[in-house]
């Protein structure tokens, strides 16, 4: 440090000036934080409680108080429909999926063999290319195929475009497993199967829980794939909802709306107690 | 010999476990991809490939249209501002949860998550309600506390946009931010204002340099997510907006021009994987500078 900069800078204490200089400049950093939260929470927060209203349009703040749009929700056949055809697809590409992810992720953590790089980075290729890119590619490659848009296609793409997520999980879990716990069990005398199933794939259970919750709800979610993939007869609950969000300006959309905000906080208490929302973060 | 095969397999050892997994992103990945690239160089009628054989009518076509060029201006306008207004109120969030005690960083992570974890339309659908016409919320709040007289149009408009991405891509900066903040080394911080420098400037001079990695990871992500969304411009942009994103879906789903949408996805990835690398480069250098600086 040199000289000048000591005279300007008088330690902590600091000048007058340096000192409200800081505090304004710490205050602006906060309000943008909690600014930041705010932005977060507050449109799920609204919706939802829209979604209670009396008025026959969506109004905030909401007027009164009523069940009426939910109950309205579950009279109408076609979303009922959709929402147990996106179930369906859902565990579809969450098996699918995982049943591809874990034996990868084993073979690109402990395998030895040359090109090793190059096969993890075909793996998480996908995660690269924006869900529509996929949806298309899919749609096209159907074409020369007669392969046509159909819920087949709509889960395969969804798994194309899930499998990175799962195998990145896994594989995270996988590295941090201590060798020693294995070597243990096989010293022990365990066989090799005992070892693999009690030791090993227990370890990474919490993994593969988390993963397959990840994959199921953006399944359920995903819109990017589904408007190039899925049937145009018996859509999906986010294509239904995309069409209603557009065209129906009713609570009843809101009251949709709040469901899904329910399941996301259902599926976040299994992934916090899976493998805990910090590791998730990374 | 099942038997031989079945342990290397469980074992997880050899390249056998992957395979699966390759096979099926070779055919319902990479194939598809190829006939997407393969599309835009080919005349496609209604799902009909015609025989006319390798054409660059598209490409050259598309490059010579002055209404793409304001088309990609747009999208590339509004991701870079989306992504930078993520930044901005991303990083003081980060900073936060890095400075914060338990239960607050658990606040932060579960507002954080949630988002991630509801359906990108119900957030969208959020800010029509907000920002609608005469009854939307901004509005009667701005009338009501007498900033406006008459309601301002902000649903179909640039703005709304922009917002609605902000808002959407906000957890992705800053999940890789908190990564970094909350891992970083604060020695230098403790000697930085030890030596007299005063908070405000080791946080612009140490602790945002210090943070590049997390920076870049979050612009990428962020922008590629923002360059390449077509839902939001089309449910908050109105009839009349258009970015390449959403001319992608509109030609192939609307117009059924296969063939040019095909080459609009092209011309969509090629350019967000260029911004990508310009990003990454910038963050490299950015990195040496500080180095130096440190140093």
């Amino acid at each position: 440090m040199t000289h000048s900069a000591e005279i300007i800078t008088t330690g902590p204490s600091g000048t007058i000036l340096a000192d409200w200089i800081d505090r304004v400049g710490f205050g602006l950093i906060w309000a943008l934080a909690a600014f930041a939260l705010l932005l977060l929470i507050a449109p799920s927060l609204i919706v939802v409680m829209i979604s209670f209203t009396e008025t026959a349009y969506i109004t905030f703040p909401p007027q009164g108080f009523t069940l009426k749009w939910y109950a309205d929700l579950f009279s109408r056949q076609q979303i009922i429909d959709s929402a147990i055809t996106s179930l369906r697809i859902s565990v579809w590409s969450t098996a699918i999926a995982l049943t591809l992810a874990v034996p990868a992720a084993f073979s690109l953590v402990r395998g030895r063999y040359p090109g090793k790089a190059f096969a993890g980075a075909l793996i998480v290729a996908p995660q690269m290319i924006p869900g529509m890119v996929i949806g298309v590619a899919l749609l096209f490659f159907g074409a020369y195929i007669a392969f046509r848009q159909s819920d087949l296609m709509l889960i395969l793409g969804l798994t194309v475009f899930c499998l990175p997520f799962a195998v990145r999980l896994v594989m995270a879990q996988l590295q941090l497993l201590d060798p020693a716990l294995e070597e243990a069990s096989l010293s022990l005398g365990a066989t090799r199967k005992r070892t693999f199933v009690q030791i090993t794939l227990r370890q990474i259970i919490p993994a593969i829980v988390a993963g397959a919750a990840f994959v199921f709800i953006e399944s359920f979610d995903n819109l990017t794939v589904a408007l190039f993939t899925a049937s145009p007869r018996g859509r999906p609950l986010s294509v239904e909802l995309y069409n209603l969000v557009q065209y129906d300006s009713s609570p009843m959309v809101a009251a949709l709306s709040s469901l899904e905000i329910l399941f996301a906080f259902v599926i976040m208490l299994v992934l916090s107690r899976s493998v805990g929302l910090e590791r998730l973060a990374k | 010999m099942a038997a031989a095969f079945w342990t290397r397999f469980r074992d997880g050892r050899g390249i056998w476990p992957a395979v699966p997994a390759f096979v099926f992103l070779t055919i319902f990945f990479i194939i598809p991809m190829a006939v997407l690239l393969s599309f835009g160089f080919t005349e496609i009628e209604r799902g009909r490939i015609q025989d006319s054989g390798f054409t660059l009518r598209y490409l050259t076509g598309t490059l010579q249209d002055d209404l793409f060029w304001w088309v990609w201006w747009k999208s590339f306008y509004i991701g870079i501002l989306s992504t930078l207004l993520c930044f901005l109120l991303a990083y003081p969030l980060a900073y936060l949860y890095s400075e914060s005690g338990r239960t607050m960083r658990l606040l932060i992570l579960v507002l954080t998550i949630s988002p991630l974890l509801t359906s990108a339309i119900v957030r969208t659908y959020a800010w029509l309600v907000l920002l609608g016409g005469r009854r939307g919320v901004v509005n009667s709040t701005l009338i009501e506390l007498g900033v406006i007289s008459r309601p301002i149009r902000m649903l179909n408009t640039d703005f709304a946009v922009i917002v609605g991405m902000t808002q959407v891509h906000l957890p992705f900066m800053v999940l890789p931010l908190i990564t970094v903040l909350a891992a970083r080394d604060r020695n230098m911080e403790a000697a930085s204002l030890g030596m007299g420098a005063s908070r405000l400037a080791t946080f612009f001079k140490i602790v945002l340099p210090l943070s590049t990695p997390g920076i870049v990871a979050g612009l990428t992500i962020v922008f590629a997510l923002s360059y390449t969304n077509f839902i939001i411009p089309q449910l908050l942009g109105g009839g009349g907006f258009t970015t390449l994103a959403v001319q992608v879906y509109e030609q192939i789903v609307v117009v059924l021009n296969w063939s040019k949408g095909a080459m609009l996805a092209l011309l969509l990835l090629g350019s967000c994987f260029v911004f990508i690398l310009l990003i990454g480069l910038a963050g490299n250098r950015v990195m040496r500078w500080s180095q130096k600086e440190a140093a």
